[in-house]
């Protein structure tokens, strides 16, 4: 007989409840032709590559000290994705730094795609693509060793951070490199915007893709996102109210 | 990043058919039981034993990957080939000694392996991992000190009304948090306990709510290849 485990089945309901509200309400935007707000800098990574590809510089990218697992590592891959495709486009040579044997595997992979889709496949270089340790601070050497030799002319470090960020960044800043930092850490946050020239904060980093394109069928799924956000916020404004009036009833039901 | 719908080839849509059928199950494993039939969590466990026995398969691919990496920039003598030289010499030599004498050995008990050999090397791989290896983690650690100081000079500069908050905010904090302040001033403690449990906290978990919904919609559309 299947049943639901005991204190994760309002869990479950909500869930449902709030991936019906995301369809909702990309259903309802799509039909409307919207526009996005933007986010500031998303725009100028095209720009900074081809300034990278006039100056002969390479464009650095690393995903952080996530594993494949982590949400966050996932989102820096979707948008190395944009950057290598715009580096392909653009005849900027990229330099992939790992930490995760596996994540150095999806990143190789495509790179590799990225210049067999363009039809060069002969530019592609083993040495674009590296495993520098899984070691956070063997990493943190070997990223700042990185960005000190070989001298790229962007800096982006998209992904999951931890202490070895602001290591990485400060040693862009030393070299002046133009710097795009994300992440959800709100520990390490501080130091991205102190010392990128665009962070990506939060869920920005989740979203960021969507920003990139103009077709709304796209945008239409950026609002479906913020959908199930309005519902977290009443659901936090309810409880808020109740516990305010002395009432446990949506800790009770969510509880349960 | 294109919304360009392209067909699936056979092998992707067979790829796509694992992923989902994976990321469902794991999905309903948390939330259902089958008590009497079929132990799902045992089922769950076992596949995370795959991902593990899988994972540490990568591991020699990125010792391959390092090796094919610094082994060109020697052929090729490129300017930081020496680098290149004592990076695989370390790594190498570290695998050697780790595989004879560390607590993970292949061979502790000395039934392949002579004896003489594993006391040989035993006090080397000490010397390599808790006076070489874990020491100059440390110091790269350390370096953080002045990485802070640096950024936290260029952040608590006064050029806007945001970054004047900052500075105030972050000053105030820096008072409270120093034994001397409250020789100087009670308040101070108790304005850096203010703000680190309401501005602070309100703000994180902003940010925290925003990335965890990100998150389910950033699955969601990864499990169904729901494109961009």
């Amino acid at each position: 007989m299947i049943e639901l485990v005991p204190g994760r089945i309002s869990q479950a309901v909500l869930l449902i409840i709030v991936l019906a509200a995301i369809y909702a309400a990309t259903r309802i935007a799509s039909k409307r032709h919207l526009k996005t707000r933007g986010i500031p800098g998303l725009e100028r990574i095209d720009e900074w590559i081809k300034e990278a590809a006039g100056l002969k510089r390479p464009v650095f990218y690393t995903p952080g000290t996530g594993g494949i697992t982590d949400p966050d590592t996932l989102a820096g891959l979707a948008l190395l994705e944009y950057v290598v495709n715009h580096c392909v486009e653009h005849d900027a040579r990229i330099i992939v730094a790992n930490s995760d044997p596996q994540v150095q595997q999806m990143t190789e992979d495509m790179v590799k795609r990225a210049y067999s889709k363009a039809g060069r496949e002969k530019d592609f270089s083993p040495d674009m693509v590296r495993y520098v340790s899984t070691r956070q601070f063997a990493y943190a050497a070997g990223v700042m060793g990185i960005l000190r030799r070989e001298k790229p002319a962007v800096n982006f470090f998209v992904g999951s951070f931890q202490a070895e960020a602001l290591q990485i960044a400060e040693t862009g800043r030393t070299e002046a490199l133009y710097q795009f930092g994300g992440t959800t850490n709100t520990d390490q946050l501080p130091f991205f915007t102190t010392t990128c020239d665009q962070t990506l904060i939060g869920e920005e980093l989740y979203t960021a893709q969507g920003f990139l394109s103009s077709d709304p069928d796209v945008i239409s799924k950026l609002v479906g996102s913020d959908g199930g956000k309005i519902l977290a916020i009443l659901l936090i404004l309810a409880g808020v109210l109740l516990a305010t009036l002395g009432s446990s009833f949506l800790i009770n039901l969510l509880g349960l | 990043m294109s919304s360009d719908k392209k067909k699936m080839s056979r092998e992707e849509f067979g790829l796509q058919i694992i992923i989902f059928g994976l990321g469902f199950f794991y999905a309903i494993v948390y939330y259902v039981a089958v008590p009497g039939v079929v132990d799902l969590q045992a089922v769950s466990d076992q596949l995370l034993a795959y991902v593990t026995a899988v994972l540490t398969a990568a591991f020699a691919i990125g010792v391959i990957n390092l090796t094919r990496v610094h082994w060109i920039n020697i052929k090729r003598k490129r300017a930081t080939w020496r680098y290149s030289v004592i990076l695989l010499l370390s790594l190498y030599t570290m695998l050697v000694f780790s595989l004879i004498a560390s607590p993970f050995a292949l061979d502790p008990n000395a039934v392949v392996i002579p004896a003489s050999v594993i006391q040989f090397s035993t006090p080397i791989w000490e010397f390599l991992y808790y006076k070489t290896l874990v020491n100059i983690n440390s110091s790269i650690f350390s370096l953080l000190a002045f990485f802070i100081a640096s950024a936290a000079y260029r952040a608590f500069k006064a050029r806007s009304l945001e970054s004047t908050i900052l500075l105030v905010a972050g000053l105030l904090v820096v008072l409270g948090q120093a034994p001397i302040a409250d020789l100087i001033w009670p308040g101070f403690s108790i304005i850096r306990d203010w703000i680190m449990a309401f501005p602070n906290t309100a703000g994180q978990r902003g940010i925290i709510i925003g990335a965890a919904l990100g998150i389910i919609v950033f699955s969601v559309r990864r499990l169904i290849r729901y494109d961009w």
